[in-house]
């Protein structure tokens, strides 16, 4: 048997009726998927947006608390919304280099490796886009908190504090342990992630796309 | 789409005509009949959802073709029921597609069977070339589907069918 006799077979096989689409339940479906995908992105994108717009009202806040001498907090509030930024341009290059369902399979393997690419590169990087920022913010919060208590705390304050150490230690701590270990927690999730779910496929696909290109001359060699 | 075209008659005619695509499609790449109800609905939806898309510009058969092969191999990378690499020593023999058709001719079904198996052990690409190969699609409607160039599509669709036949040997001499 060769290839002709498996066309022959494929080209006349009774192929089951089945039952014809059942286009309201179809529209259904679609509805109900739509719906629901909106909903999912409308909460992603409030949700990222609105944490931004959150921590900088905070920020505002404080700042508003301290007077003008708070002014550095509005380098924060920039770093803040600057992260903000990043995330809805994220969300708009992400939409506007979506393919259809339509485009040649090629275009569309390409453009999955390029996206998984672009992937891989924000998230080895996120310490430049995001945890830097962030990281910025919260020490520009801190050194002008700390700035402002040196110069208007009463004169036995630091006295006071050296009776009760246990909050400044806290706080202490936190800015010196906990702040640090959660940045690099995230940084070594985002990490994890390249290593464990992009590489992988990246490499999977890199691979097809290799195979489909592969001249003839590769291949017979390596069929020998 | 014809701007006149009301899109429910438009998609019931392209399915009277077309169904086979969405049914081999379906076929070639899930196994399990619960994964092929799965894929097959996959497919009408995403049919249904990109009828608005389609601008005329390519044949209805080329465009179900592309919607089809893009959504099967989409389904296919988002499930755990993909197979993991293509196994050239697959043991097609005692595979069997369990979809098949009871209308099919009995000579032709068992080889149908087998085939189907094959290509369900074929790499991703492999799959979407042999079955428009299998369907006696020209090599310019192939390269118009997949994106390849008809040069790309002749050397990659050699190596596909290479496949296909080492995966099919034996099967042939034992139905011959």
């Amino acid at each position: 048997m060769n290839w002709n006799d498996y066309a022959s077979a494929w080209q006349s096989q009774g192929l089951p009726a089945g039952a014809p689409a059942d286009l309201t339940a179809l529209r259904q479906t679609f509805e109900t998927r739509r719906r629901k995908l909106a909903v999912t992105l409308l909460v992603r994108d409030l949700a990222e947006t609105a944490a931004g717009l959150l921590v900088a009202a905070v920020f505002a806040c404080v700042w508003w608390h301290l007077g003008r001498e708070g002014w550095p907090i509005a380098l924060a509030i920039l770093l803040i919304l600057g992260v903000s930024g990043c995330f809805v341009r994220e969300r708009l290059r992400t939409r506007r280099h979506r393919l259809g369902p339509d485009a040649p399979l090629l275009v569309r393997l390409e453009a999955e490796i390029a996206e998984l690419h672009h992937q891989r590169r924000l998230l080895l990087h996120v310490w430049s886009w995001y945890l830097a920022p962030c990281a910025g913010a919260i020490v520009i919060l801190l050194a002008t908190l700390g700035r402002i208590l040196v110069r208007r705390a009463p004169p036995d304050f630091f006295s006071r504090l050296g009776e009760h150490p246990a909050p400044a230690a806290g706080i202490v701590i936190y800015i010196v342990i906990v702040l640090p270990l959660f940045f690099w927690g995230i940084w070594a999730l985002n990490r994890r992630a390249v290593r464990q779910r992009i590489e992988p496929r990246l490499a999977e696909l890199e691979q097809l796309h290799r195979d489909v290109l592969a001249p003839a001359t590769d291949h017979a060699a390596s069929s020998r | 789409m014809s701007p006149t075209a009301d899109p429910a008659s438009l998609f019931r005619s392209w399915l009277e005509d077309h169904r086979g695509i969405v049914v081999k499609v379906t076929r070639s790449f899930a196994a399990a009949p619960a994964d092929a109800a799965d894929l097959e609905q996959e497919l009408l939806l995403q049919l249904w959802t990109s009828l608005s898309s389609f601008a005329g510009q390519a044949k209805p058969s080329t465009w179900i073709y592309r919607v089809c092969l893009n959504t099967a191999l989409t389904w296919r990378r988002g499930t755990a029921r993909r197979a993991q690499h293509f196994d050239p020593a697959a043991d097609v023999a005692r595979c069997a597609a369990p979809t098949a058709s009871p209308a099919d001719q009995a000579g032709d079904r068992e080889l149908l069977e087998k085939l189907y198996a094959a290509i369900q052990s074929l790499p991703d690409f492999d799959r979407a070339l042999v079955l428009l190969s299998l369907d006696g699609l020209a090599y310019r409607e192939i390269a118009d589907i997949t994106g390849l160039n008809e040069n790309q599509v002749g050397v990659a669709l050699t190596r596909a069918r290479q496949r296909l036949a080492r995966l099919m040997k034996g099967v042939t001499d034992e139905l011959e």
